[in-house]
């Protein structure tokens, strides 16, 4: 299938190279029509992130797409093509495909199994579309595409470990206390990591939230960022015993918090479960709370140790993926084949010619006495009557093939005449 | 008596079996939701088997070991979805299915041939003091394997290196609480189950009663038990603890259990 993908992105070249060919949404229309009025170009579509700048052309059977589209690029973006050429790659045919759907499914993401991507994809093709660039083989591979995307967002888990440091927080605060509604947190110290932390786990249901601090201004900057309450310092032993989550992050040269004060803490917590955080270097929270039930103390380190895992994890999730889309590219290339306009074309000349020659050869039995000429104006007229019935009918398939759904005609026109593949 | 439905039944679990399998194999599963459909579907039949069995005998359907084993894998059947319907956990069908698929099995496979009853079982409170020791005991591997899978996350979670149990295994505070509400729900089972039997033991052996090795072991495993329901309720322990005295707990009813081979009284059939 003559599908082509011409494009760079973050593995293969640097940002100053990626910014200079990036899109703008704005310029995405007029960029989409001079794609398809490239000569051999059917049908296009640009996609361009702060990663990756992709063309993806279907061309005219013969037609050499890779020059031609990085001669299009260069041309829309001003450049020189020998500027960027070599970062360029290129896939064809099955490998365009399966190129396509890896992007959408966010294997070929800079974080393997981010969200964004297929968002992204969807607004590209939606562009596409409107722009008139794509309906047809193109946007019957690109809906596809992106259900196969879906599908693997579903069935694998791909997008679920939590890969930064804050949200692997709130990933193993999900893990010790299932839900994070009502819980109460607790922030000694005011670091930028610990907002950011504090910020996640309130979108995630957690409420009451205690700043406790020695420098007031910041505290209070940040207390009202987070409709937080201010104690102080010295007032912490009368309120940590509500915390379910401790997030330490002061520049204390100390530990702040001890094994047995903890325990105190348990016992007055009747001990339900308690979660501390400790991204503070040097450490504020002794270590050895981690030895006490129902308490789980992480530091800095574990919690990359975890990041770390969880990326592992997307990757071996990712293997998944990559089968599930190995399997859905033949699918999809099959499909293809029988969706195909020229063998549709000819498989429907094909039968309304054998059902003329059929009644032919009835009538021919009946009119026994025509002379061979008169046999052969009468078969001559047949076949024109049904080339003349066919044309209009093929020349406006041709048109409406490359409009949206323009594959689905095609489909509907197989049924119909009960065309076999 | 036809073991028809039992073996309907069992197709349909064996679906279960399939996924706890293919988990285990391939440390994921695609077919939960196929799974958990036939449990559903066959715990219905389940009850069909069993409501058929009562019905045709006229008595409660727990007169000898295969009945009392279909039983079982009935009552867990039933735990397990109410869990799932309360917290979703679906991990617990990896533990749960195999072992409702197993009992079933050993139900379908011996009931035909299945002995007489003892004339004890005819008595009236006997089949109730068989049923509701049964449905304690389904809590409590409930609570068991709750309390395993605790233990499983909660390691996992100390020691900071998550390795596959962490992703599939539900949060702490979900199993703590089955475990808690499993217990909560047995214990008060077991309970009425061994005043029915010791009013029954005492009404029809006389004085030797509690001289039978499963009347003690049974004594012993309600107070660890007692000590166990006590522990959280009372003095609010939780987690790691009451997990461990959870897998103690199951570890003498299978004690208890295996001594209905040594007691006298508690051997469905004469011997």
């Amino acid at each position: 299938m003559p599908l082509t993908v011409v494009g760079l992105n973050h593995q293969t070249a640097p940002v100053e190279v990626r910014e200079r060919l990036n899109f703008s949404p704005a310029e995405l229309p007029g960029a989409l029509q001079n794609l398809v009025a490239q000569p051999g170009v059917i049908e296009g579509l640009i996609f361009s992130t702060c990663n990756r700048v992709e063309v993806v052309a279907r061309g005219e059977e013969g037609a050499n797409l890779p020059p031609l589209l990085a001669d299009f690029l260069a041309a829309q973006r001003g450049l020189d093509r020998s500027d960027f050429e070599r970062f360029l790659y290129v896939h064809r045919g099955r490998e365009a495909v399966r190129h396509l759907m890896r992007v959408a499914a966010s294997l070929d993401s800079m974080v393997v199994g981010e969200a964004q991507v297929l968002g992204q994809v969807k607004e590209a093709f939606a562009a596409a579309r409107t722009a008139g660039a794509a309906g047809g083989v193109l946007e019957f591979v690109l809906n596809r595409v992106l259900a196969v995307a879906k599908r693997i967002r579903t069935e694998t888990g791909i997008g679920t470990a939590a890969v930064s440091v804050s949200s692997v927080a709130v990933e193993l605060a999900r893990k010790i206390f299932g839900s994070l509604e009502n819980r109460t947190v607790f922030l000694l110290g005011s670091g930028e990591m610990s907002e950011l932390t504090a910020r996640h786990l309130r979108e995630n249901g957690a409420r009451a939230v205690f700043v406790a601090h020695r420098s007031h201004e910041r505290a209070q900057q940040l207390a009202r960022a987070l409709d937080a309450r201010l104690i102080r310092f010295d007032e912490l032993a009368d309120h940590i015993a509500a915390a379910d989550i401790v997030i330490a992050s002061t520049t204390a040269p100390h530990y702040i918090l001890h094994q047995d004060q903890v325990a105190n803490l348990l016992a007055q917590r009747k001990n339900r479960p308690m979660f501390f955080i400790d991204i503070s270097v040097p450490r504020n929270l002794d270590p050895a709370i981690n030895d006490l039930d129902n308490v789980f103390l992480y530091d800095i380190d574990d919690l990359q140790h975890v990041v770390d895992a969880n990326l592992r994890q997307r990757q071996r999730e990712a293997h998944r993926a990559e089968e599930i889309i190995e399997r859905e590219t033949d699918v999809l290339l099959s499909r293809l084949k029988t969706l195909e306009l020229g063998p549709t074309i000819a498989a429907l000349q094909e039968k309304l010619h054998s059902i003329r020659a059929s009644e032919w050869e009835k009538t021919r039995h009946r009119l026994r006495d025509l002379t061979p000429e008169q046999a052969q104006i009468i078969e001559e007229m047949s076949r024109a009557t049904v080339n003349k019935i066919l044309h209009l009918p093929i020349s406006q398939l041709k048109e409406l093939a490359r409009q949206p759904d323009g594959l689905k005609l095609i489909e509907f026109l197989r049924r119909t005449f009960q065309l076999k593949d | 008596m036809s073991t028809f439905w039992l073996w309907v039944t069992l197709a349909f679990y064996s679906m279960g079996l399939a996924h706890a399998v293919v988990t285990v194999v391939r440390r994921q599963s695609a077919i939960f939701r196929v799974s958990l459909a036939a449990l559903g579907l066959g715990f219905l039949f389940h009850f069909v088997s069993l409501a058929e069995l009562g019905l045709t005998e006229n008595r409660f359907p727990v007169g000898n070991v295969a009945e009392a084993s279909s039983f079982f894998a009935f009552l867990i059947a039933l735990g397990f979805l109410l869990a799932y319907w309360r917290y979703r956990v679906s991990s617990l069908s990896v533990f749960a299915f195999p072992l409702v698929f197993i009992m079933t099995l050993a139900a379908a496979m011996t009931r035909p041939a299945g002995p007489p009853l003892t004339p004890l079982l005819e008595q009236r409170w006997v089949p109730l003091h068989i049923s509701l020791s049964l449905s304690g005991y389904a809590a409590l591997i409930l609570s068991f394997l709750a309390g395993v899978m605790y233990l499983i996350q909660e390691r996992e979670l100390k020691h900071k290196q998550p390795r596959a149990f962490y992703y599939r295994l539900p949060p702490l505070d979900t199993t703590d609480r089955l475990g808690q509400l499993a217990l909560l729900v047995g214990f008060p089972l077991i309970t009425l189950g061994l005043i029915l039997g010791m009013i029954n033991a005492s009404a029809s052996w006389g004085d030797g009663w509690l001289g039978d090795p499963k009347v003690m072991l049974s004594f012993v495993l309600w107070v660890i038990y007692l000590l166990l329901v006590y522990s959280r309720v009372g003095v609010g322990w939780r987690g790691r603890k009451a997990a461990v005295f959870t897998i103690l707990g199951m570890a003498a009813v299978v004690l208890s259990w295996s001594a209905n081979y040594l007691s006298s009284h508690h051997a469905f059939f004469p011997r």
